[in-house]
């Protein structure tokens, strides 16, 4: 009986899949259009989430490089320096604490600029400074996290200066947000279009059906039944159409990598990313899910008259 | 008026469909039907007859839940269709099969598919609902036409494909508009006979008509109405059914 039941609920969905594509065969023009509409619509969308993870990314990145350096004064003792370092590792928000000494500092100095250089040889004195290179915990590793650290830490006494590339990061930030802005208001209004225009075919399909669907009411089908091939219909466009934009932008992708990623590696190290597999499969779940709700919309109001 | 007072409530209590007092009209200042009571047991054959516009049409589509009375009760297969929720009539539905004046067939299917149905909202296997609509398209002498199109149809064979629609489901009461319009006579005795042969495997058949031929020849119970009202329930002497 048991088996019966799931038997009988197999024949459904498998009636349910084939009316749905018998349907969007009958209109396929409609159908068609409906789905490539979708399809660069979603690439719009694709397109902003896809900027704002790689400029995520970026922060996470180099965020181990969102540091604070903090200079000390000339007069600080090796114990004082060491103490300072201690207190300045107990503050809250800083992960880690790395002293550089004056001679460290030199040497990193010369290899960075080259041993062809002779600028530093007549030194008699090494004029750099012992510094705290502190790195952040997680979660401070923004703009806001970079003042309250940087703040704090100022207010240490044997502290001279402090650099971080606070500005830098909070422009940054600041671009990550209006794109991400831009995006979310782009998405909702496009979102809305697809569901019209899921909503319009629907509607569509309906109207040139009607007289199977009275035909369908007549013989006994519950209102399910005559339902599910339209929003089924409307899943697989939604679905189509997210399919066609992950191609699309894939390809858009490819095509701009490698001028991109020569960019990038140079500044940042690391290659911009495309969605991976759970990213894409949301993307036409997405635009599935779009699809689900225009033509719920359709039937509901396609069916009160 | 004879007959009519046997429709009482507690009378006949495996009644297939009863009617107290159904009054309908479609418009105000019109009646369709008027305090129509009846009742039909299970396995009885009856002819409704009248003149065109009486309302037997009405009279059909009040019991398959396609309209509803204005005034009355009426109770099919144990159900009161006056007080049935909306998602309660499709499961009634696939309980009876309706032969419809106008065929009602959908031109974009084959013959086969129209059949069918009537199967795929019951959530028949594939393999099942072909060999079924196999068997009746047989019985109706269509299995030639298994693959052409209504339109390509006589009036006759869209009217047989019509009743195979409604039979292949084995309903348990069979509501037939008019099943012999466009019928010649010796199809129209096939037909009508395959008709009484189900009532007598236990299926409740109304037959609206105004072919008296018919009528005579089958010696039925018969139903008369005009103008909205129930004039005459003639059980013929010695045919109990
Ligand atoms: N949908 C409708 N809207 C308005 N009036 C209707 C409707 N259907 C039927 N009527 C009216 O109700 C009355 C009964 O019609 P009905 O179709 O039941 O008659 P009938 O006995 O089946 O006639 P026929 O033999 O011509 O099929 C008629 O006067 C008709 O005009
Ligand atoms: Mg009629």
């Amino acid at each position: 009986m048991r088996n019966s039941i799931w038997l009988r609920g197999f024949y459904q969905v498998l009636y349910f899949v084939r009316s749905a594509f018998r349907g969007m065969w009958a209109s396929r023009l409609t159908s068609g259009v409906a789905v490539l509409t979708i399809g660069v619509v979603l690439v719009l969308v694709g397109a902003f989430l896809l900027l704002v993870y790689n400029m995520e990314e970026l922060i996470d990145e180099f965020g181990n490089e969102l540091q604070i350096t903090a200079y000390l004064d000339a007069d600080v003792s090796s114990d004082a320096q060491r103490d300072l370092a201690a207190r300045v590792a107990a503050l809250p928000g800083v992960d880690e604490v790395n002293q550089v000494s004056p001679e460290q500092a030199l040497e990193r100095f010369r290899s960075s600029v080259g041993s062809g250089v002779r600028l530093l040889e007549g030194l008699d004195e090494n004029p750099l400074p012992a510094s705290l290179e502190i790195s952040l915990s997680p979660e401070q590793r923004s703009a806001g996290g970079l003042a309250a650290v940087s703040v704090s830490i100022e207010g240490l006494e044997g502290i001279a200066d402090i650099r971080s590339g606070r500005e830098w990061v909070e422009g940054y930030l600041r671009a990550i947000s209006l794109v991400r802005t831009i995006g979310l208001g782009l998405g909702v209004i496009l979102a809305l279009a697809t569901l019209l225009i899921v909503a319009n075919t629907i509607r569509l399909g309906i109207i040139s059906r009607s007289d199977e669907l009275e035909i369908l009411s007549l013989v006994g089908a519950s209102r399910g039944f005559i339902r599910a091939p339209f929003l089924l219909e409307g899943v697989l466009q939604g679905g189509a159409g997210g399919a066609i934009a992950l191609a699309i932008l894939f390809a858009l992708f490819e095509l701009a990598l490698p001028g991109l990623e020569s960019g990038l590696e140079m500044i940042v190290g690391s290659a911009p990313r495309f969605f991976s597999t759970s990213e894409s499969i949301m993307v036409v779940g997405g635009g599935a899910a779009l699809g689900l709700i225009g033509s719920a919309g359709a039937l509901a109001a396609g069916f009160r008259s | 008026m004879r007959g009519v007072g046997s429709a009482v409530p507690g009378i006949g209590s495996d009644a297939a469909i009863r009617m107290y007092h159904v009054s309908k009209s479609y418009m105000a200042g019109t009646t369709a039907l008027s305090d129509v009571s009846l009742e039909l047991a299970k396995g009885e054959m009856v002819f409704l007859t009248g003149p065109s516009g009486a309302g037997k049409t009405t009279l059909l589509k009040l019991l398959f839940g396609a309209e509803r009375p204005d005034e009355g009760q009426i109770v099919v297969l144990g159900r009161n269709i006056a007080r049935l929720g909306e998602s309660a009539i499709p499961p009634l539905r696939r309980r009876i099969g309706v032969v419809f004046q106008d065929f009602k067939l959908l031109s974009s299917r084959t013959v086969a598919e129209n059949v069918a149905l009537a199967l795929h909202v019951t959530a028949c296997s594939p393999q099942k609902a072909r060999a079924r609509v196999f068997a009746i398209l047989k019985q109706l002498g269509l299995q030639h036409r298994r693959d052409h199109y209504p339109l390509a149809l006589s009036g006759g064979e869209q009217q047989r494909v019509a009743l195979a629609r409604a039979l292949v489901n084995e309903p348990e009461i069979l509501l037939a508009d008019e099943p012999t319009g466009n019928l010649d006579p010796d199809l129209t005795v096939d037909i009508m006979d395959l008709i009484a042969g189900t009532a007598l495997r236990g299926t409740s058949v109304v037959v609206a008509t105004h072919e008296l031929e018919l009528v005579k020849r089958y010696r039925k119970r018969t139903l008369r109405i005009e103008g909205g009202k129930l004039i005459e329930d003639v059980r013929p002497l010695g045919n109990a059914r």
